[in-house]
């Protein structure tokens, strides 16, 4: 994904094909930088410095009112005798773990489903795409909240069929359910991303297969899923480290508060909690650098394991 | 002719630089209006939407009554109040003028966040002089009380009625109020609940151990109970979890953002006597009326008068004289005594209380506050910092108690806890 910064192709209006000059080449790459540099800008001083003093606070005692008082490791010792942040582990790791598993099938499903030749494919495309448009906005959280309340019409629904389990947002044993759902419901991104990968693979393929008599089944495993495991390691490795993340709806469907008994008390809700509620902005800091160590930790695991079983075109395997 | 690649790069430069030079040259407000050019101060509350109209129209009389000025108005629930403060507080971008409570006026007072408001004109002859030092700390004067509240039970009068159980008379210990709770309970036939926990709140916690005599934190800032109060505390309702008598917590959470009480759900409840106009819009009910809370010491009720909210104004107003107009017009003025009632709690500036008409529920609130006048305390000081975090972890913790996560010992294990850690933390 490094591209340069130069900008490599030129005006096609040229008439022919000349050397280049160094000199022009220089202007090339100035002119590149003046157009990144709005961009740059903003890197450096909304993404790279608040970064590096986060750092910082994360080894300081800061209540955002006082000047930090330097106090070493303590924030990230403290952190593993914290009842509330070890909830919060738990919360987070069994969002992953169920959510993003379960929102991938959805999404390779249905996009092989809609990767068929049928009519009105386009709009179903666009349909079930439109979830995860809209769905990490504040109101669809909001609409979630009053789905999934008491007499809403998930309660509703389910009592019809004599599943009477009251409302999930009050019940700490169904929020994560809840959730799970809200997450799997957007599966568009990584669906077009895959149907964009199952376009790639060569129908001559099936077609071979067929001949030998491979079924579905068959085929789904010997040719679909290597063909497109680039792309499956690909949206694993995102809505991974995106499911880590989730922030929003757990703000708002638990009114901020991580709850029913600590039942949504995702790991970047508890962050937010210590530092503007509890004013610990050097314990909060020092979550969000162990979050950040834990995802790159993990985006490494994946990038070993997946030399086993993510096969790229061109491969000698 | 203009080179292709130059000018990009000259467009480039200048859009770059434009957005740069526009952000260094933002006029600096006017330190003075006119009412042809008023300035305008924000000013942000917490409170439901209640309370919001009738800011609304207090926001209105002050802006026709002073054409120099104009008020920004601005309201959130009270949790996430605190969490966008700290968050403005952080950027230095505190409104010029703010609602207040008492748990929270060291947080940011002790920090030079708040205006000191003894070096600006406001009106404080009118005050009873044993209420103003709630608004002090070391010697300045950060916030100024609205009105005073005090803790009451509510009950609802029509719903009692309905089930044949009588008006309770507000002299009873917590075992006769904890039969009433079950009788509701049990008469209901669990369509209606007692009330939500009383040992949930924070206020009410502090003010039994009041009427033991034993005050919530020593003057160093320490807590001034040990475990077994707070064990203790948490048992007294032990045996009415999870019966008619107390509402689940799953209830309790699928309401929000209304209470239990206002939606009806239980027949009692626990509170401050100023919410009385809040739970009669959410519920609908006719009348709801007012007792002390109970006491196992008949002479001890452990109760105060609070200021229900103070008037501050941000430390880094640039419009320190228009702030403090609105405030002095919002504790004094007895027109705006008019507008609130006593929805803020009961007037505490003599002037708008003496202006206000009180009928009705409001008439009840007043009564209240002046029947339980002969047991009456001091108005507490400034709670310490950390105060409004220790209220929400002391809510929390009991929740998870009413779901059964954790008992009674690990509630309170926990609590002192989190407690101790932030005590150390602010030290």
């Amino acid at each position: 994904m490094t591209q340069s910064p130069t900008l490599s192709r030129r005006s096609t209006s040229s008439d022919l094909p000349q050397p280049r000059k160094s000199r022009q080449r220089g202007t090339d790459t100035r002119a590149g930088y003046t157009f990144l540099l709005p961009w740059l800008l903003g890197f450096i001083a909304l993404t790279i410095g608040p970064m590096i003093s986060s750092l910082y606070l994360s080894f300081t005692n800061y209540n955002l009112f006082e000047p930090p008082k330097w106090i070493g490791l303590d924030n990230y010792i403290s952190l593993f005798q914290d009842e509330r942040f070890l909830q919060s582990v738990g919360v987070t790791v069994s969002y992953v773990v169920f959510g993003t598993p379960i929102k991938l099938a959805a999404a390779l499903a249905v996009a092989m489903l809609l990767n068929s030749k049928r009519k009105g494919q386009g709009f179903y495309r666009s349909a079930f795409y439109a979830p995860s448009l809209i769905g990490a906005s504040v109101s669809i959280a909001i609409v979630w909240k009053a789905m999934f309340g008491d007499s809403g019409p998930v309660d509703q629904g389910l009592s019809f069929f004599g599943i009477n389990l009251g409302g999930w947002v009050g019940n700490p044993s169904m929020t994560m359910p809840m959730f799970i759902l809200l997450t799997v419901w957007q599966f568009g991104a990584p669906m077009v991303i895959f149907l964009a990968g199952l376009k790639q693979i060569p129908g001559e393929l099936y077609e071979a297969a067929s001949m030998d008599g491979a079924g579905p089944i068959r085929k789904f495993f010997n040719i679909t899923w290597p063909m497109l495991s680039p792309v499956i390691f690909f949206n694993l490795l995102m809505e991974t480290i995106h499911a880590f993340q989730i922030f929003n709806a757990a703000y708002i469907i638990s009114n901020g508060e991580g709850g029913p008994a600590g039942s949504t008390l995702f790991y970047t809700l508890y962050l937010y909690l210590r530092g503007f509620s509890d004013f610990r902005m050097g314990y909060a800091s020092a979550m969000a650098w162990l979050l950040v160590i834990v995802v790159g930790v993990i985006t490494l695991i994946f990038f070993r394991t997946s030399k086993s079983w993510v096969h790229y075109s061109g491969d000698s395997k | 002719m203009i080179d292709r690649r130059n000018f990009l790069t000259t467009v480039a430069l200048g859009t770059a630089s434009a957005a740069v030079l526009a952000a260094c040259g933002q006029p600096s407000p006017a330190q003075t209006g006119s009412a042809d050019n008023p300035v305008t101060i924000n000013y942000t509350w917490w409170g439901n939407d209640d309370r919001a109209e009738r800011t609304r129209k207090a926001i209105a009389l002050f802006e026709a009554k002073n054409p120099d000025i104009k008020v920004n108005g601005n309201f959130t629930d009270f949790p996430a109040y605190w969490q966008k403060r700290a968050t403005e507080a952080a950027g230095g971008g505190l409104p010029d003028v703010m609602q207040w409570d008492l748990s929270y006026l060291r947080d940011y007072g002790q920090r030079n966040q708040l205006l000191d408001l003894s070096t600006v004109k406001i009106d404080t002859s009118a005050f009873d002089k044993s209420l103003l030092p709630s608004g002090q700390i070391r010697g300045k004067t950060y916030g100024i009380p609205t009105s005073t509240n005090a803790f009451a039970v509510y009950y609802d009068p029509a719903k009692l009625a309905s089930l044949g159980i009588a008006e309770p008379d507000g002299s009873w210990t917590y075992d006769e109020y904890n039969a009433f709770l079950t009788e509701v309970g049990t008469k209901s036939g669990g369509a209606l609940f007692g009330s939500s926990d009383y040992t949930s709140v924070w206020w009410m916690f502090n003010i039994w151990l009041r009427q033991q005599n034993i005050e919530a934190f020593t003057e160093d800032g320490k807590l001034g109970f040990s475990k077994d109060d707070l064990k203790e505390w948490w048992n007294k309702v032990a045996d009415l979890r999870g019966t008619p008598a107390i509402i689940s917590e799953e209830r309790i959470t699928q309401l929000l953002p209304k209470s239990a009480f206002g939606s009806n759900a239980t027949a009692s409840e626990v509170t401050w006597d100023n919410f009385m106009a809040g739970y009669l819009g959410d519920s609908g009910a006719k009348e709801l009326k007012l007792v002390p809370v109970p006491s196992d010491d008949p002479d001890n009720l452990g109760l105060f008068l609070k200021p229900s909210m103070l008037m501050v104004a941000s430390a880094k107003t640039k419009n320190k004289d228009a702030a403090a107009r609105f405030i002095d017009f919002m504790v004094n003025d007895p027109e705006v005594g008019e507008i609130f009632k006593t929805s803020r709690g009961v007037p505490a500036s003599k002037t708008q209380r003496d202006g206000t008409t009180f009928e009705g529920t409001d008439k009840l609130v007043v009564d209240y506050e002046k029947s339980i006048e002969k047991y009456l305390k001091d108005a507490p000081e400034p709670p310490i910092v950390g105060f409004g975090t220790l209220e929400a972890s002391f809510k929390r913790i009991s929740a998870d108690l009413n779901f059964g996560k954790v008992d009674v010992n690990g509630a309170a294990d926990a609590w002192f806890k989190e407690a101790e850690d932030l005590i150390k933390q602010n030290a």
